[in-house]
């Protein structure tokens, strides 16, 4: 097939998926209220139809384009939100076992495939020579892997915090339970005591809309430790390909900076939970505040300031 | 470890504004225009250091308070993981009162049946101290979670240390080479371009490049394929040579200095000759101005500036080059701008001035500042040819070559860099996914046979324990029987 061919199909196999997640996104909010199970199926069901139609979409791209189609905004989104989606179905669905936050997941690739073509969309073209490096398969692959987990983990917090707040609301009025013994005289000082655990419920997990607060921070967590080597993996990749490409692997390039600001801020995270005291609620305002600039390292500062990066942009 | 995450993000900051604000050396044409039009504003930022944010005496402060307080704190975390890495985990009471607790019976005698918990444990890759005279184990397991976070923790400070150190005692700088000729890596050929570290003690290398062939390939489209330039280098003595092909994303190294494609232009080569008399012949390096807006490099001229001092009056010439000789007769034509990928049929359009090159006012060789001279000539040579400009003075452009600009550049720290960023991520990894566990078993005389006691808890990672507790506890069951039958 020639390249235009393969570029509609692209763009179709793109609608398709589009409107699978929006439909299973409709499909999941409507389980989260009413819990019909026939809705959950629909949505999971769904969900697997959009993720086969953009894996599709993505694999004609490349065709189209005759590169590995990471090359331009455009692209990552698509594979940005494809991954979203993805890791939602295998850690949330499929380990966490937990069913009623795939709306939102699937919300948050709506809106990134809706921005991608809406303002970011261009042809599948080749690339300029800067960026023909077989290091930009792997950076741009982390990085996007990467923020897929961060920009999931985000999502949940958002829900823990909600749930969070409902939960301590109603137990108010209720004497807090203690936590379990542990003893901590013989441990070391710096061994923080359940460091990737969930604060202590202040209340017993009650039946919701969503799954417990404990279950939606633990979940969060667990995919923002999964994220953030790998978010450093991608730092580090961008700066060896840097070093071969503009004869320096740090800069103080837009993108650099603000990767390196979200990298610092996540790194805040994890360190705050392994500080008593820090747990729960705040950690998860850091973790927000890592999504804002996750958010701003990944569009704002291909958009709307000039660096060495610009090129990855729109244009 | 606080203060530490506080001076970076501090940091991080201030790195937000170096990437707003313009920067010395990436974009001083913006300084200018700004001192120019807000000259308030622009006084200000640079006493405050932001026109050179990463280079002011405030940012190497704060980078400074960091390595300080992050080796501040690693230093006792260092000391606490040796100690609890050389001392045997230690013996505890009341067992049943931890988080996990099981009790266990098996059919031997108590000191047979420690032995084989033992064995269980140390099967588990757990360390395992005891049994002491009471018939007690303790151990535990983990450690590695310590191990990998100073771990990371230290690739972090050497990081930051090999970055300051590869910076200072490094350089980087643009070579302009034409075709055919040799650049020797010093610091005056650099024509004040080369930008060197802070503690960098003068000793440029001396290596040699030299550029044979310089090829640029575009698409049909214009967009940009390929940059080659095919080259030779050679140590500072000028052996060792070795033959390399520079294109972007694929540098060329000796002793420690590497040569990346950085851009190119046009070089035509000038004979300018004055009653017979040779007064220059030679490659001249042309330069672009900026396109404007929505027109692309490649359709505009090249332009350069040939200085004749010695003459009386003083001669300058101002050169326009056209790479593609069919664009320029296109734009005369039709009004539209071709793009020049290629060489074809150059030609070069010059203005001629006489008067006063007033040497000592203009610095720069490839500005001709032509107030006080008066134009007595202008018109076209191709390639090839020779233009008579009256007066016994004739131009020639017997050839255009091509020149390569390359950013020079040595970094001893990068070796120190790259494995510091190998050890964070190896660092990571237990310092995230490893959780500590300790374990404790006694036994004591149940019968014919004894009771174990086991108790222990998980400091990470609790409900994973959970189940490996139950595991254990399996095993002590289970082993000790065997132990029975043989």
């Amino acid at each position: 097939m020639s390249a235009e061919t393969w570029a509609r199909v692209s763009n179709d196999a793109f609608t398709v998926a589009f409107f699978a997640y929006l439909v299973a996104m409709l499909a999941s909010f409507h389980y989260l209220a009413f819990r019909k199970r026939s809705m959950w199926v629909v949505a999971i069901a769904l969900t697997l139809v959009g993720l086969t139609a953009q894996l599709l979409s993505i694999v004609a791209r490349g065709l189209a384009a005759g590169r590995f189609p990471l090359g331009n905004m455009y692209e990552y989104s698509v594979v940005l939100s494809f991954l979203v989606v993805l890791a939602y179905v295998v850690f949330v669905e499929g380990l966490g076992k937990v069913r009623t936050v795939g709306g939102f997941a699937l919300a948050f690739s709506v809106l990134t495939m809706a921005v991608a073509v809406l303002f970011l969309y261009v042809g599948p073209q080749p690339l300029v020579p800067a960026l023909n490096s077989y290091w930009r398969q792997i950076h741009v692959g982390s990085m996007i892997l990467s923020s897929s987990l961060l920009a999931l983990g985000c999502v949940v917090t958002i829900l823990y915090l909600a749930k969070e707040r409902r939960e301590r609301r109603a137990a108010e009025a209720l004497t807090p339970i203690m936590g379990g013994a542990v003893d901590l005289d013989d441990a070391p000082p710096h061994f923080e005591a359940g460091a990737d655990e969930p604060a202590e419920p202040v209340a017993s997990p009650r039946r919701g809309l969503l799954p417990a607060a404990v279950v939606l921070d633990r979940l969060a967590y667990r995919l923002i430790a999964f994220g953030f080597p790998i978010w450093t993996f991608g730092i580090i990749t961008g700066a060896i390909w840097a070093e071969s490409a503009w004869s320096r692997y740090w800069g103080w390039d837009p993108k650099e900076t603000w990767s390196f600001i979200t990298w610092v801020i996540f790194a805040g995270y994890l360190h705050a939970r392994a500080t008593s005291g820090w747990k729960g609620r705040r950690a998860a305002v850091i973790a927000l505040v890592g999504f804002g600039s996750l958010l701003i390292t990944y569009y704002a500062v291909n958009l709307w300031i000039v660096g060495l990066h610009s090129y990855a942009g729109v244009g | 470890m606080r203060t530490a995450l506080v001076l970076l993000l501090i940091l991080a900051l201030a790195a937000v504004a170096g990437s707003l604000v313009p920067q010395v050396g990436v974009a001083d044409a913006r300084i200018a225009s700004m001192f120019r039009a807000h000259p308030l504003r622009a006084r200000i930022y640079d006493q405050i250091g932001l026109f050179d944010v990463y280079g002011s005496w405030w940012f190497t402060f704060v980078y400074a308070l960091l390595l300080v307080s992050l080796g501040a704190c690693l230093l006792p975390r260092t000391r606490g993981l040796v100690r609890s890495l050389r001392s045997r985990p230690v013996p505890a009471r009341e067992l049943d009162t931890m988080r996990h607790y099981a009790e266990v019976a098996v059919p031997e005698a108590p000191d047979r049946a420690i032995l084989g918990a033992r064995r269980v444990l140390r099967r588990r890759l757990f360390r395992v101290s005891g049994p002491n005279g009471l018939g007690s184990i303790a151990a535990d397991k983990g450690l590695a979670r310590e191990v990998g976070s100073l771990l990371f923790h230290w690739a972090f400070f050497v990081l930051l240390v090999g970055v300051v150190w590869g910076k200072g005692t490094g350089f980087t700088g643009q070579a302009v080479v034409v075709e055919g000729e040799t650049w020797v890596e010093a610091h005056a050929n650099y024509d004040g371009s080369v930008r060197e570290g802070r503690f960098f003690d003068e000793d440029h290398s001396g290596v040699q490049i030299h550029v044979e062939d310089f090829t640029a390939t575009y698409r049909p489209t214009g967009q940009p394929e390929d940059f080659v330039t095919s080259a030779t280098l050679a140590g500072s003595d000028g052996s060792a040579t070795r033959s390399v092909e520079i294109r972007v994303n694929h540098p060329a190294e000796i002793d420690g200095v590497k040569f990346f494609q950085f851009g190119y232009g046009w070089a035509p080569v000038i004979r300018v000759e004055k009653d017979g008399q040779v007064l220059l012949d030679g490659p001249v390096v042309c330069e672009q101005s900026a396109p404007p807006e929505g027109v692309s490099p490649l359709q505009i001229p090249w332009n350069c500036v040939v200085k004749l001092p010695t003459l009386d009056p003083q001669v300058g010439l101002r050169f326009e080059l056209w790479p593609d000789g069919r664009a320029l007769y296109a734009l005369l034509e039709t009004g539209k701008a071709m793009p020049m990928v290629t060489e074809f049929a150059p030609v070069m359009a010059y203005d001629a001035f006489e008067g006063d090159l007033r040497a000592d006012a203009v610095q720069s060789a490839s500005v001709l500042d032509t107030i006080g001279m008066r134009r007595f000539d202008t018109g076209v040579v191709g390639a090839g040819r020779t233009a008579d400009l009256g007066d016994g003075l004739t131009v020639s452009f017997p050839e255009l070559r091509q020149y390569s600009v390359l950013q020079v550049t040595r970094d001893r720290g990068l070796p120190i860099v790259l494995l510091a960023a190998i050890l964070i991520l190896l660092g990571l990894m237990p310092a995230l996914y490893g959780s500590r566990r300790k374990l404790w078993v006694t036994a004591e005389p149940d019968g014919a046979g004894s009771l174990l006691r086991v108790g222990g808890f998980a400091l990470q990672r609790r409900s994973r324990f959970e189940e490996e507790f139950t595991k254990v506890v399996r095993d002590l069951g289970r082993t000790s029987g065997e132990g029975m039958g043989t």
